[in-house]
């Protein structure tokens, strides 16, 4: 397929509501990206004041989906928007709903911040701190190629996912031995591995964003195919 | 890893390239059309399935309406027009001199943008092409007005009055009335020429409808400017621009993973 030109309508209000509903999603994931930040943060430093703001601030990050959703209602009902435009708003509106969810994931992170349990696990949170800090860069890295639309770098997100995963597994497998060697870690441990968890959700999160993007830029759904496949409709 | 079943509406898909003859109602080979100097068709060939929908969209002056007039050759009346290429209707060329436009036209018949009922009756209107053809029984007349203002999904509406003048019923029932009365000598393929471009939204979505049920026993070849229409009404749609055939292919794909630049920048409004 041919490179897309985004602002050639010939209704400059249509180019003018794409526009705006492009901006809200871009500025919707700089605020889950400064959730996922803080909550880090929170969770590392293990900083209660900081993660209630998190906490808090979720309730901003559900109020811009459900705002954007709303757009993409009200385009697709006055538009009627085909092709290139069509996939764009469906690719926005599950966009925000992973974003939503990522939203969610930080919240996750940030109670166990604030948990009494967790806090005497207190050197097991280190092992969440890199695969955090590997999340934030794989969303921000998300949240570009969403802005530039770019499919390429979607796809090189795409399988970065899996490095996340094994990080998981790793921190799965630590956190068994603390739990075999005292059950009475079992609680605590509990909590920071639902936080680790939350960690590799964002990861998927992303993966599942950056296949909306591929699906606009390619109009290819590549949801549940296998990487060779995922390449073939790429590079087409 | 298990493959999973996309949308059924795939499966459905028509190969156009490699349509098997006894699918092909029709098949255009390399047509050109000039108006005098003014080349309007440039090398257009495609295949158009039997008891399909077919929809050509573009800019005004693309060439769709012309290349619809090519298919049951009312471009003859046109004195400068000169045609080179083949449109083959059963595997014959309408455009060879053995043929009889006369029968040709029985064939395939038309529809225009305004409706243009004759001033009879409607009953009278419908069985005009039947009496032509020398039919006078009275009781097969009756009965092809039945079954044709039934195809057109008018019968209930008129009914009671058929002996009433067509200049009486509104433009949407005009529009089916003519539907009716091309449909009563049983063509193999119909040719819509914005058949809804007259008529208000309400009679729109009755002539939509129609044609859905019209394929199931003809052809359907429509002109629309509506590219909401012939992305409800079609099976395949082909995008025209400056007299070439840009892309053909299944609607479903067409609205929403166009191949070719000029498609997308047209049906998303870009043109221009």
């Amino acid at each position: 397929m041919e490179k897309m030109n985004l602002n050639k309508h010939i209704s400059g209000q249509f180019n003018a509501e794409l526009d705006d509903i492009r901006n809200r999603v871009l500025a919707m994931g700089g605020l889950v990206e400064r959730q996922l930040e803080q909550a880090l943060d929170a969770l590392a430093g293990l900083d209660a004041e900081l993660a209630r703001t998190v906490i808090d601030g979720d309730h901003k990050v559900n109020g811009m989906e459900v705002a954007i959703d709303e757009e993409c209602t009200r385009i697709i009902a006055k538009r009627q928007p085909a092709a290139s435009d069509l996939r764009l708003i469906l690719a926005i509106s599950k966009t925000i709903t992973d974003l939503e969810r990522i939203g969610d994931a930080c919240v996750r992170i940030a109670k166990a911040a604030v948990d009494k349990r967790a806090k005497s696990q207190e050197p097991l949170l280190v092992s969440i701190e890199s695969m955090g800090r590997h999340a934030t860069r794989t969303l921000h890295a998300t949240l570009d190629a969403l802005a530039r639309m770019d499919a390429e770098q979607a796809f090189e997100l795409h399988k970065e996912d899996a490095k996340l995963d094994k990080e998981y597994e790793g921190i799965i497998r630590q956190l068994m031995t603390y739990m075999m060697e005292d059950p009475r870690s079992i609680p605590g441990v509990l909590d920071v591995l639902w936080a680790a968890r939350a960690v590799e959700r964002v990861g998927d999160r992303c993966k599942n964003i950056c296949e909306y993007i591929i699906y606009y830029v390619k109009g290819k759904d590549v949801r549940h195919t296998s990487y060779e496949d995922m390449e073939k409709d790429l590079h087409q | 890893m298990i493959s999973i079943q996309r949308s059924n509406m795939q499966t459905e898909t028509v190969d156009l390239a490699n349509l098997p003859a006894q699918d092909t109602a029709l098949e255009i080979r390399n047509l050109d059309l000039r108006y005098g100097d003014k080349q309007a068709l440039f090398d257009v060939s495609m295949k158009i399935p039997k008891k399909q929908v077919t929809a050509f969209i573009g800019p005004s002056g693309c060439g769709k309406s012309t290349l619809l007039r090519c298919i049951n050759r009312m471009n003859d009346l046109v004195d400068t027009c000169k045609i080179d290429g083949e449109i083959l209707l059963h595997g014959q060329n309408i455009y060879d001199k053995k043929v009889d436009v006369a029968a040709l036209r029985r064939n395939v018949g038309m529809v225009f943008q305004r409706p243009n009922p004759f001033p009879k009756s409607i009953y009278e209107n419908v069985v005009y092409g039947l009496r032509l053809q020398g039919l006078n029984n009275r009781r097969e007349l009756d009965e092809a007005a039945e079954r044709s203002l039934r195809g057109a999904a008018i019968w209930d509406e008129v009914k009671d009055r058929l002996h009433d003048n067509a200049f009486g019923l509104s433009g949407g029932q005009q529009q089916r009335l003519v539907i009716a009365r091309a449909i009563a000598i049983e063509p193999e393929v119909l040719l819509l020429d914005e058949p809804t471009s007259a008529l208000d939204p309400i009679s729109t979505l009755t002539i939509e409808e129609l044609i859905t049920e019209l394929k199931e026993k003809y052809t359907v070849v429509i002109v629309t400017h509506n590219m909401q229409q012939a992305a409800r009404v079609s099976d395949q749609t082909a995008f025209m621009y400056m007299g070439e055939l840009v892309e053909y292919g299944d609607t479903n794909t067409i609205f929403t993973t166009p191949q070719k630049r000029k498609t997308e920048d047209y049906i998303t409004g870009r043109y221009g």
